[in-house]
């Protein structure tokens, strides 16, 4: 089996210099519930202070490629926010640049993006004037460190009109990826959508480095889907598509289940992917907030806490955005929280991930084990963006709070397995 | 023409009561509450109170400072007009030559009003930690058709042989100012911080250079001098926290006043967030087995030992089994298995050694090469130092920066010193 991999030795600047970047950033993400229902699940909070997109922007920028268009869709403005002139990635330089490529109207036929392909089409014009004779393809959605000039040069060693990222995967989880087939000559000979049983252990990364002028004129034909309209004609093509295997972590954190492993494996023992490289720290948009202040009883341990936060009571394998409080005898265990969130006094919060600005009560206690509830949601609770929990209530596992539900909506205090509280939106009203 | 608002930072302090801390950087750049720098909480100050327009004066061991500043970029000073900038002591003209001092320092800079709008301006010191709005400052000023206007803050009777101390009338006009006088019936002492009418500052110090005899300086010299003639000088009485770190001690209380449940300024408040240069540093990663209690723990900490009522700067690691308690411990310090701190204050980039003790025994035995500043039972490692496995340190003991560990042969007793390759003293 032949697959590229990493190449060792020089890498050649003027490779990633002809490059631009492409991350698809529109998904809503119907698979993370509330997580997405006011942001683009690229713009979801993970491990403690960054978002997922930082991990694809912070490759782009260690690895060189400079010329950045992130293309949204579904509620950007979380994105906007967190991206804006791009100075946390040093894309705010007259050489480089972040686009954010929205969809627009014209007299003609523009309109919403219908898919992968179709959004690339649509800002076409913009793409080709760059002039970079290579177009690298990415998601927003995934969490990893790659080094993409060894993809970049891989890809301009060899004949072939696409290069992708390819990863090894779990045999049972093949139903969760895209799988490809590879011949003997590390060519691509087959591409099967999230199948339950695959013959290859490689699922598409999502990373497509594309001869420019190839990928132009693959859109011209129409194409909506990236993969079904684009890839798969250029694969059957003469030049085809080339693999890359990829050996280090990567992880899709588009499911809840998915996000959810991946959030606590930062904190086990040996965390597969490392955030405290010095040499390729992941580069965000950082809030100034003062130290971690720890107070008299906290007692915590295997956790992430992030600047701003303050502890009185028990943190346990979570992971803490900035500004979460954690008030005196209140006890978090296996819980992902986000920004700003206060748990109050002798609250206990398990296996739940708590969004921005959300309060859990005095004495509620929230989560535990099991998987009961929807299949999807694997036992956990989603509490929504300013969702208010009130004191002493109880919400079993397998339960979403809908962004900002009110104390009222948790009518007898308790809320069973597969609940779901509808979102309440904010438009402008007073609290 | 509208009149726009322009700042000087006196920052070229030698801070020599802070021992080891600013042996090699001014004390404007001591860090301070677990990843602030001392002037950090002017710079904020500035930009909070919407001046964007800043000269910094710098003298003493400056690298530090540069480095810290930059561009400006974290205080949203890195602008086409205005912003800050360093004004070092420079040759080449008339007046130049060393800064002799604080007014002196001014009136070498004289040059940087001269295409600016400010029709006053504002002479900080970037020594202190408080937070003020200094609109409120200008407002004072204007209103009273002030001069100059000094902030002014109330210390306790026995502090008063440290500061400037001023005597005011009851309409907040100032009629008499005693640089460190040994007893005085007014506790209203200088903060350091003064708004000058702009033609006023430039006459003054102008006349102040022709003085043979003064120090040049504004608390020795020229505001004693323009009390005693009754010009319009006016004491703007400051209520809130506000704390001189000068020496080791109150370094080290301030610091500890931080780490209650309600610390005397709040770092994080939306009308005064103090902005600080900020290393890219994952969230603190506490490992199965630490223990944290009463502590301010900064981003890329990681702990798994126990941190007991200390201050812990970014990067900080703490091994299983290691113990930290009432010490302040600076950036990327590294205290491996076993080692047990008590009131140490612990520079940047020191790797402590498993079962190193520091702080053992008594406290009674002041440090031997500066008994006056290191006798409380605090203990002092420079930067970069290296303490071997299984040293033990009494109080009051100083190790210099960049000791290396082959080099320290036995234990150092309380009030020991050992001095690094290049100790200054």
């Amino acid at each position: 089996m032949s697959v590229g991999r990493r190449i060792g030795g020089p890498i050649l600047g003027a490779c990633v210099s002809d490059v631009v970047a492409l991350v698809l950033s529109g998904g809503g993400g119907e698979r993370v519930s509330v997580l997405s229902s006011e942001r683009a699940v690229s713009a979801i909070p993970f491990g403690g202070k960054y978002r997922i997109i930082d991990f694809v922007l912070s490759n782009c920028r260690h690895s060189g490629v400079n010329r950045i268009g992130v293309l949204t869709q579904h509620a950007p403005t979380s994105l906007h926010d967190h991206i804006g002139s791009g100075r946390p990635w040093d894309l705010d330089a007259r050489d480089r640049g972040v686009m954010i490529l929205q969809p627009y109207l014209t007299r003609g036929t523009a309109g919403w993006y219908r898919g992968t392909a179709d959004a690339i089409a649509q800002n076409w014009d913009l793409i080709r004037d760059l002039g970079c004779s290579r177009v690298l393809v990415l998601s927003g959605d995934h969490v990893y460190r790659m080094d993409y000039r060894a993809l970049l040069e891989f890809h301009a060693a060899s004949d072939a009109t696409v290069t992708m990222g390819v990863t090894r995967v779990p045999a049972e989880e093949t139903h969760r990826f895209g799988m490809v087939t590879v011949d003997g000559e590390g060519r691509v000979a087959g591409l099967i959508e999230k199948p339950d049983r695959a013959e290859t252990p490689f699922a598409s990364m999502g990373i497509y480095a594309f001869e420019t002028a190839a990928l132009g004129a693959a859109l011209r034909e129409g194409a909506v889907d990236l993969v079904a309209d684009v890839l798969a004609p250029l694969a059957r093509a003469p030049r085809g598509v080339r693999a890359f295997e990829f050996e280090g972590y990567w992880e899709d954190v588009g499911t809840i289940g998915s996000y959810y492993r991946a959030s606590l494996d930062l904190v086990a023992a040996r965390p597969r992917l490392a955030l405290d490289d010095r040499s390729w720290p992941i580069l965000t948009r950082d809030e100034e907030r003062p130290p971690v202040r720890v107070g008299d009883g906290a007692r915590i341990e295997s956790s992430l806490i992030s600047n701003g936060c303050r502890i009185a009571g028990t943190v346990v394998r979570s992971v803490l955005s900035p500004g979460a409080v954690v008030g005196a005898d209140a006890r978090i265990e296996d819980a992902v929280i986000f920004q700003d969130v206060v748990i109050e006094r002798g609250a206990e919060v398990r296996r739940t991930i708590v969004d921005k600005f959300a309060r859990i009560g005095e004495g509620a206690t929230v989560g535990g084990p099991g998987t009961a509830g929807p299949r999807w949601l694997e036992g956990l609770v989603l509490v929504g963006k300013d969702g208010r929990v009130p004191a002493d209530a109880r919400i079993e596992p397998g339960v979403v709070v809908g962004v900002g539900a009110r104390p009222e909506d948790f009518a007898p205090g308790l809320l069973r397995s597969g609940a779901q509280l509808a979102n309440h939106t904010w438009y402008g009203e007073d609290e | 023409m509208r009149s726009s608002r322009y700042a000087f930072i006196l920052a070229g302090g030698v801070g020599s009561r802070l021992c080891l801390l600013s042996e090699r950087r001014a004390k404007p750049a001591v860090p301070f509450g677990g990843k602030y720098r001392i002037i950090d909480f002017t710079l904020s100050n500035c930009v909070n109170s919407g001046i964007f327009d800043i000269g910094v004066l710098t003298q003493y061991r400056p690298t530090s400072l540069n480095q810290h500043i930059g561009t400006g970029r974290a205080w949203d000073l890195d602008r086409s007009r205005g912003g800050v900038q360093i004004l070092q002591p420079a040759l080449g003209s008339i007046q130049s030559d060393w800064y002799q001092g604080t007014a002196d320092a001014i009136y070498r800079n004289l040059i940087h009003l001269r295409r600016r709008r400010a029709d006053q301006v504002l002479v900080l010191s970037g020594d202190h930690v408080y937070r003020m709005d200094y609109d409120v400052l200008y407002a004072f000023h204007l209103a009273n058709r002030a001069s100059v206007t000094v902030a002014v803050t109330e210390v306790p009777e026995d502090a008063v042989s440290h500061f400037g101390i001023l005597e005011a009338d009851p309409s907040g006009r100032v009629i008499g100012f005693q640089e460190k006088p040994r007893t005085s019936v007014s506790r209203l002492a200088s903060m350091g911080v003064y708004l000058f009418d702009r033609i006023s500052l430039v006459r003054w110090l102008a006349e102040d250079a022709g003085h043979s005899q003064s120090s040049h300086d504004f608390g020795k010299d020229l505001l004693p001098r323009l009390v005693a003639r009754g010009e319009g000088v006016f004491a703007y009485r400051f209520a809130d926290y506000w704390q001189d770190v000068g020496t080791l001690d109150s370094y080290y209380e301030a610091n500890m006043a931080f780490l209650g449940d309600h610390p005397p300024l709040d770092p994080s408040d939306p009308d005064g967030v103090v902005h600080t240069q900020s290393a890219d540093r994952p969230p603190v990663s506490f490992q199965a087995g630490a223990r944290a209690g009463r502590s301010l723990i900064a981003n890329g900490c990681r702990v798994s030992g126990t941190v007991e009522r200390s201050v812990l700067f970014p990067g900080v690691s703490v091994a299983a089994g290691a113990v930290v308690r009432d010490s302040i411990v600076m950036h990327d310090t590294v205290i491996e298995r076993e080692a047990v701190l008590d009131h140490a204050i612990v520079d940047k980039q020191v790797r402590i050694g498993a079962g190193v003790r520091l702080g053992v025994g008594s406290a009674s035995t002041p440090n031997r090469a500066c008994p006056e500043h290191l006798s409380s039972g605090l203990l002092l490692v420079g930067k970069s130092a290296e303490l071997p496995d299984g040293l033990t340190v009494g109080r009051n003991a100083r190790i210099g920066a960049d000791v290396r560990a082959a080099s320290i042969t036995a234990d150092v007793p309380a009030g020991g010193v050992v001095n690094g390759p290049d100790a200054m003293h």
